[in-house]
């Protein structure tokens, strides 16, 4: 066992031991503080009766339809923005704009549009993510070295074949940089979301713990959103753009 | 080499007692000329011939490159004859035809818009460059030199002037003219064997063609095999140069331009390289536009060394660089030549980061 991985796992048993401590000695009432064995009893009772299971897979759904939209689209007109002119001095500066906006901020106007509904999450799911990716591949493409685009034209590559070829494989590192944030972006902006929409979702799940008083589901199920996302950043992307650095030579 | 120019063209039986009873129109006498330029005589003397004239010239001696009688290849549209009799050598000159020229850059201006207004980048160039001729376009930086090469290779398209390839107008890149760039062409998301099959792809070269294609090459160029799937950041510099002349090699171009493409390189590696483009050049007859602001390397490499002025770019003078391949880095000839440029260029060029590259000569 490495070092680091002894360090990291003293630090956890000694923070448990702590929690534990503090809520045995019963300082503050248990509907305020919980003790880490009563959250470990709910999350178990949890994924038994299976509500968290549901919990997390109404909340996947959402997230992959709403950010593989995002991907299509934020790819697509991240190519454009990189390569036209005229569109990176107009659509460009408006999608800059759209990034400084927090995403939870788009809660307001898609309750207005599509009301209390799943087409209301997904919008916010998609807004939350696009401007991030398309940021991630407007970027890859303007920082694309342009002899990689004259050595290939030399070569006879033309038109779509420049972007499929040349364009977007020098642009990946950048891509799956946006790829990544947005990720992140979408994940909090649905949880956030969740909060307020009846869909069974792990944010509506918080939100009944906070109704029932019940701060062991509250925390149990931060826990499990807490691991998804680090999972999914860790385990998926971080491999995924480490290799992509690699490959090119990034690292 | 010289040998070999003389196997190509030696008579035998027949065809010698054909030779020997040529009338020449013109003769030129070089017996006890001690020769600083024959070379000049007979090239003036050549022009000044009619299509069907015959040029003969005599020599006391055996006409070496050392002592700086030209040898006219085929390739510049000059076929000779030598034949030795008693003692004296005789040279058969007839100027034929000459054949279509492989590159024509006709009345070319380049101009580029820059913050304080346009900047002539290139100025009336012309230049005609002939199917297997090595030609070094030379010059310090800012005179134009790389922006013709892109012109020819249809990357950029000229302001005025026309470029025309074997017979058709340049306007846009084709598979017959490819470009070696500098460091930092390849690929870096593809194994050296998918770049070099990069071309190839896009030409839609069937898999096992274009596989076995890219061995030969990467093979010509002297890349070890255990490499061929590597990375690009995973070479030297040596190697990616070698991978980028193989890259580019494969779509078997008949122009190939190569924009400084051993700038980069450390001394030990450029002058390999350069021996080795010595030889695929001999034995591919390809025609090779070659880009340097080295002098050295100029005369190293080059037939012709086009040499260019700046403010505004363009030619300012043309060397012909008559010495047997291959040719070495310390061959005397090739210094020689070396300064003569050098010092043509110094006449114009001051202050610029030529001072550096004549002390650096000199120093050798």
């Amino acid at each position: 066992m490495s070092k680091r991985l002894i360090k990291l796992v003293l630090f956890y048993i000694i923070l448990i031991g702590v929690w534990q401590c503090l809520a045995f000695l019963k300082v503050w009432p248990e509907y305020i503080f919980p003790s880490p064995l009563g959250v470990l009893k709910t999350l178990v009772t949890g994924f038994e009766d299976k509500t968290f299971i549901i919990g997390i897979l109404i909340s996947m759904k959402r997230i992959l339809i709403g950010y593989g939209i995002s991907i299509v689209l934020g790819l697509l007109i991240g190519l454009l923005i990189g390569r036209i002119k005229t569109l990176n001095e107009t659509l460009g500066t408006l999608v800059l704009g759209f990034q400084a906006l927090p995403s939870i901020c788009w809660l307001p106007l898609a309750l207005l549009w599509f009301g209390l509904s799943e087409t209301a999450m997904q919008a916010i799911v998609i807004l939350g993510s696009l401007f991030s990716i398309i940021i991630g591949a407007d970027t890859g493409v303007k920082n694309v070295p342009p002899i990689y685009i004259r050595a290939a034209r030399t070569m006879g590559a033309r038109g779509l074949q420049l972007y499929t070829k040349v364009i977007i494989p020098a642009a990946l590192p950048s891509i799956i940089s946006g790829f990544k944030q947005g990720w992140s972006f979408a994940w909090r902006s649905l949880m956030a979301a969740e909060l307020l929409y009846v869909g069974l979702g792990l944010g509506h799940l918080l939100m009944m713990g906070r109704e029932l008083n019940d701060m062991n589901q509250v925390i149990a199920v931060m826990i499990v959103i807490i691991v998804i996302g680090v999972v999914v950043d860790r385990l998926i992307f971080a491999k995924i753009e480490n290799k992509v650095r690699e490959r090119w030579g990034l690292a | 080499m010289i040998k070999r120019e003389y196997e190509q063209f030696q008579f035998q039986g027949e065809e010698l007692k054909k030779l020997a009873e040529i009338k020449p129109h013109k003769l030129i006498d070089l017996r006890g000329a001690v020769c600083p330029h024959p070379l000049n005589v007979i090239r003036d003397t050549i022009s000044s011939l009619n299509d069907k004239e015959i040029l003969q010239a005599i020599c006391d001696h055996e006409p070496t490159a050392k002592e700086n009688v030209p040898r006219f290849s085929a390739r510049r549209g000059y076929p000779f004859g030598i034949i030795e009799q008693n003692g004296l050598w005789q040279i058969f000159i007839q100027k034929i035809e000459k054949a279509q020229p492989r590159l024509q850059v006709v009345n070319v201006s380049k101009a580029f818009k820059t913050s304080d207004g346009n900047f002539t980048a290139l100025n009336e160039v012309n230049l005609t460059i002939h199917q297997g001729e090595f030609v070094c376009l030379l010059g310090p930086s800012g005179c134009g030199k790389t922006t013709l090469l892109n012109l020819i290779a249809g990357l950029d398209k000229p302001t005025k002037g026309e470029i025309w390839s074997n017979g058709n107008r340049v306007t846009g890149p084709g598979s017959d003219r490819v470009v070696v760039f500098q460091e930092g062409a390849l690929f870096p998301w593809l194994t050296v064997m998918q770049n070099v099959e990069f071309g190839l792809k896009i030409l839609k070269v069937d898999g096992k063609i274009r596989k076995a294609l890219a061995l030969d090459y990467l093979k010509l160029v002297g890349l070890d095999e255990k490499f061929h799937n590597s990375f690009i950041h995973q070479l030297s510099g040596g190697m990616k140069q070698r991978v980028a002349i193989a890259r580019a090699l494969a779509m078997e171009p008949s122009v190939l331009l190569m924009d400084e493409p051993f700038a980069a390189l450390d001394v030990y590696t450029r002058e390999t390289l350069q021996e080795e483009l010595q030889n695929i050049w001999s034995e591919s007859h390809k025609t090779i536009v070659f880009v340097t602001h080295n002098v050295q390397e100029a005369a190293l490499l080059g037939d012709r060394v086009i040499v260019f002025g700046k403010n505004p770019g363009r030619i300012k003078s043309e060397y012909e660089i008559d010495i047997e391949r291959p040719r070495k880095i310390d061959n005397p000839e090739v210094f020689l030549n070396t300064k003569w440029i050098t010092n043509d260029l110094r006449e114009e060029i001051e202050g610029s980061e030529y001072e550096d590259e004549v002390r650096g000569v000199a120093q050798r």
